[in-house]
């Protein structure tokens, strides 16, 4: 984003499982307040993106940099402590605490002495006004909320921390259509209150449209980018992501 | 009939004392997904501690447990740390029956070597005494073990639904991926839960070492009881356990009543088979699982 500071960069990143690397290379920026997606068929590394990003998987070589700093050998906890908040693609909350606990939990790290206690259920009440599914639901287990439900509930608890940078993976997979909607509609709220996120979505549509920047994932390297619009627009993309035709 | 509810009112106190002892194991596979081969031996290292305590310096056995169960907290958690941690993910399962296997042959060794293999049982002076209530006898160690094992395990459940690093552990039992997100360090709530489970070791030693007689190689018995306790109670599962250990020391009680002493042991694998033809997850498995 043209004059806004960078506040994630990644920096010729490799990062794998075992003895393969997934990402070979990846280049890619975040700015405050953008919104970036990341597309690309199964298996081109995204998921690995945030997963290298959040910490739950340490880099092979390259850097990750929040705001200039290399957060590379820091741990999820101390990257959460950093502003960096995962959302993962499979579901995450755990189902047999209520949602209230499970929103709590999102601010687990400060919830130490009085003063934190107090501090966290004063944000959990801030959080919960923007998201209605968890005052309505809060006393029920986690477990029994549909999909859609969970989802919502998820993002609420990623905000509790005031995070710089949500990543989020494929938030709408597997849900049913309205669902989806609701989710879509609470990233572009998200993404209308400046929040930064680096998105990953199979439905390339709807994540294209939500986003400022986007970029195309292929066998672990960074293929095309471009603005949300512009990656619209391309033909490549309309071909291997949006279902259009030849020629279209 | 009436030998019958004397038989039900001893096997609801002895069912408590097998709750104690396989709550840990419960706690440790919940964290974990850990089946702790060893738990049989903490308990019956804990015994003989205590059993020493009390020959030595007269310490009363239930005052023993306060002695013990730090030194079994920092044992388990030893255990955990140095054995279990370092093992990689995708054996960790298979490798730690391995390890804690061997933490249990080393544990029954370093016994054997101390107190060679003869039996013996802990006998504070109340040992023998017991109440008539309604016509029906209850011991006095009996009733206090079941009293310790409410009190151990109410002590557990609060600290595991009511406290932050209650939180913590529930969150890495339901979800570990998600609650690293969150900032739960796991493998710090994984030592802690396995020392916790060591620390339960040790009121239940303390008290199995007054209600039988043990010797080093008692764990074997012991350990194969607590994993039928814990697999009908549905792995992982804190309440199941505590059901499966009354289930299981009722029958087991009025077999050896009202048949023989001699079925008394089996009758416990046969309620186990028959529960799991008719509910493979356990009585508790499907409904609370990875709930604690």
């Amino acid at each position: 984003m043209n004059g806004v500071p960078d506040l994630l960069v990644l920096d010729h990143v490799t990062a794998g499982y075992g003895l393969g690397d997934v990402l070979h290379g990846v280049d890619l920026t975040v700015a405050e307040g953008e919104v970036v997606c990341l597309i690309g068929p199964n298996g081109a590394g995204k998921s690995t993106v945030l997963r290298t990003v959040s910490g739950l998987l340490r880099p092979g070589g390259g850097q990750v940099r929040l705001r200039g700093e290399p957060v590379d050998h820091l741990s999820p906890r101390e990257r959460l402590l950093r502003g960096i908040a995962h959302v993962p693609q499979e579901r995450s909350l755990f189902p047999a605490m209520s949602v209230w606990d499970n929103l709590l939990m999102g601010g687990h790290i400060l919830d130490r002495g009085r003063a934190g206690r107090a501090a966290v259920r004063e944000r959990a009440d801030t959080v919960a006004e923007q998201f209605p599914i968890v005052a309505a639901r809060r006393h029920e287990a986690a477990g029994s909320l549909s999909g859609g439900e969970q989802k919502q509930v998820e993002l609420a608890r990623a905000l509790m921390l005031d995070p710089a940078l949500m990543l989020l993976d494929e938030p709408s997979i597997g849900l049913e259509p309205r669902a989806r909607q609701a989710v879509f509609a609470t990233v572009r709220a998200l993404a209308d209150a400046g929040r930064s996120i680096l998105l990953v979505e199979q439905n390339a549509r709807s994540g294209l449209a939500v986003a400022d920047r986007a970029a195309v994932l292929e066998s672990g390297r960074v293929q095309l980018n471009g603005t949300g619009r512009a990656l619209l627009a391309d033909p490549r993309v309309a071909r291997l992501y949006l279902g259009a035709k030849e020629g279209v | 009939m009436h030998e019958a509810v004397q038989a039900v009112i001893l096997g609801v106190l002895t069912g408590g004392v097998y709750a104690l002892m396989a709550s840990g194991q419960t706690l440790i596979f919940g964290v974990m997904k850990v089946v702790n081969l060893a738990q049989g031996a903490l308990v019956i290292l804990a015994a003989f501690l205590s059993h020493s305590l009390f020959t030595a310096w007269g310490v009363d056995p239930f005052l023993s447990v306060l002695i013990i169960a730090p030194l079994m907290f920092a044992l388990g958690a030893a255990v955990q740390w140095l054995l279990l941690r370092p093992l990689h993910q995708d054996d960790a399962a298979l490798l730690s029956l391995l390890v804690t296997f061997a933490v249990a042959l080393g544990i029954e060794g370093a016994l054997t070597v101390v107190y060679h293999t003869d039996y013996r049982t802990t006998r504070p002076a109340y040992v023998d005494r017991s109440w008539r209530i309604a016509g029906y006898q209850v011991g006095e160690v009996r009733l206090a073990a079941f009293a310790l094992s409410l009190i151990t395990l109410g002590g557990l459940w609060m600290l595991l639904s009511r406290t932050r690093f209650g939180r913590s552990v529930r969150a890495t039992v339901q979800n570990p991926v998600a609650a690293r997100l969150l900032g739960v360090e796991t493998a710090r709530v994984a030592a802690l839960g396995f020392g916790l489970g060591a620390a339960t070791a040790a009121a239940a030693g303390a008290v199995y070492g007054m209600v039988y007689s043990f010797n080093p190689n008692s764990h074997y018995d012991l350990i194969s009881r607590l994993l039928s306790v814990v697999i009908l109670g549905g792995l992982g599962s804190l309440g199941g356990t505590v059901v499966a250990a009354l289930v299981m020391g009722v029958a087991s009680s009025l077999v050896g009543a009202l048949a023989s002493p001699v079925w008394s042991d089996f009758s416990f694998f046969v309620v186990l088979l028959a529960v799991l033809l008719l509910r493979p997850q356990g009585l508790f498995g499907a409904r609370l699982r990875g709930a604690l």
